[in-house]
């Protein structure tokens, strides 16, 4: 369930992070100044907090029933996107400006300099950052707990409650379940690294 | 789309119980977040010191301690200090912590200060790591103890380096306070939700409560900031009173 739930809201929120992130690099007034204050103010927030208003709040003020699991996941995305915004900045921002110049020089258009030269290298810089942020998104799904969705976390408090004898082995098996899967993303994610051969700074 | 099925009270926030409630979790929260951002930083220096250190045992077990709590969510860490700690404790006195009326204030505190040591240990370190080799080594050749290498020469100039990323940490272990609702910690995010469960007009309440979080951490990001151009100018000049005064040449 953390899993699905992380790998949903990951995908979501990198594509709502890639708008934000390149909304607020653009040189238009009305573009950049929404989108800066509302990654400003989502990152200000808790993810709890973002969670309670997507899930509880929003459809009560809209009136529409909204299943628990998809309030929570947009919660998260929004989450997500708006730390995805800043990672994707950073990347398109540290990409070298010569490279950008030397595209434009050889006639490239704005569009193909966007996309044949500047995202391949920004999205191989944004690789590390990503990863780490993946796995505490991963981390943090285990906050929709308190809406009420039984995942990992859930569900060892509630075998921890019904055999209160083995309430030690059963936080044990949880511990263990999500060391387990940040161990796993966090190899996996240093294996792709390196092959993708990431530019060190030279 | 119809129209908003909701008639928006904004006066309940300053009606008598709930006024108190929101109060409450306002002076929780900050303690929270100020004993947890005061413990943990010790710890993290400790065991980010430990890691360095030549005793192998040391950076072994400080090694393990932060890998695995920066595997595991902090929400882990809060329900084990509230349900299973008191259980393993022996000799009874489990029973006395989980009478203790403050409990989860306490085990919150204990909880985050766990979750955040491990982090801020990996800034600790990665500052004094980053601080130039020739300190450390004119810094012995001087003839300075390690406890006075560290004191003296590493960690100024290492807190100038680590700031940044400490700020970013120490905003996170803010909002990380609405966390400790899992345990019934009457914080600020624990009263929405009681005066939401009472009167159904939680989208006000928790709206205040979003502008809360959101100015204490756009304030706290700001501070940082100018901390850190404040620290900049200090450090450079204690730096170069060090070098003045022990003769070290960088």
């Amino acid at each position: 369930m953390n899993i699905l739930m992380a790998a949903i809201c990951l995908s979501l929120g990198l594509g709502g992070g890639v708008v934000l992130g390149l909304g607020r690099l653009s040189h238009r007034n009305y573009l950049h100044w929404p989108c800066a204050a509302w990654v400003e103010v989502t990152r200000a927030i808790p993810a709890l907090l973002l969670v309670f208003w997507c899930a509880i709040f929003l459809p009560t003020v809209l009136g529409r029933n909204l299943p628990l699991f998809w309030g929570a996941v947009l919660g998260l995305s929004v989450h997500a996107a708006a730390y995805q915004a800043e990672i994707v900045r950073a990347g398109i921002l540290a990409v070298p400006k010569g490279q950008v110049d030397a595209a434009i020089a050889s006639g490239l258009t704005r569009m193909q300099t966007a996309r044949l030269v500047v995202m391949p290298q920004a999205f191989r810089m944004m690789l590390p950052t990503f990863g780490s942020f993946a796995i505490s998104l991963f981390k943090d799904t285990s906050i929709v707990y308190m809406v009420g969705i039984v995942d990992l976390l859930q569900a060892g408090v509630i075998v921890s409650q019904r055999q209160p004898n083995r309430m030690l082995a059963a936080y044990v098996c949880m511990a263990l379940g999500f060391f387990v899967v940040c161990q796993i993303m966090t190899r996996s994610f240093g294996l792709l690294e390196k092959k993708s051969h990431t530019p060190q700074a030279q | 789309m119809s129209g908003l099925h909701y008639n928006f009270d904004w006066s309940i926030a300053f009606r008598h119980p709930y006024s108190d409630w929101l109060l409450t979790g306002l002076k929780v929260t900050f303690l929270l977040f100020f004993a947890t951002s005061i413990l943990s930083l010790c710890l993290g220096t400790l065991l980010a010191v430990m890691r360095l250190t030549r005793i192998r045992l040391f950076s072994i077990v400080a090694g393990a301690y932060v890998e695995i709590v920066r595997s595991i969510p902090g929400l882990f860490w809060l329900l084990f200090f509230y349900f299973a700690f008191p259980e393993i404790l022996p000799f009874g006195w489990g029973g006395r912590l989980n009478a203790c009326i403050d409990y989860p204030i306490i085990a919150g505190i204990i909880a985050l200060t766990i979750n955040n040591s491990a982090y801020v240990s990996d800034i600790v370190r990665a500052g004094l790591l980053a601080v130039p080799a020739g300190q450390r080594e004119s810094a012995v050749s001087c003839g300075l103890s390690r406890s006075q290498q560290y004191l003296h020469v590493l960690l100024p100039q290492a807190i100038r380096i680590m700031l940044p990323p400490l700020g970013t940490r120490m905003i996170h272990n803010f909002k990380n306070t609405s966390l400790c609702i899992a345990i019934s910690a009457p914080e600020l995010t624990w009263a929405t939700q009681q005066i939401e469960s009472l009167t159904f007009r939680g989208l006000e309440v928790t709206a205040l409560a979003t502008a809360f979080y959101c100015a204490v951490a756009l304030i706290l990001g700001y501070s940082f900031r100018k901390l850190e151009k404040r620290w900049q100018a200090r450090i450079q000049n204690n730096a170069s009173w060090i070098t003045r005064q022990y003769g070290i040449l960088d």
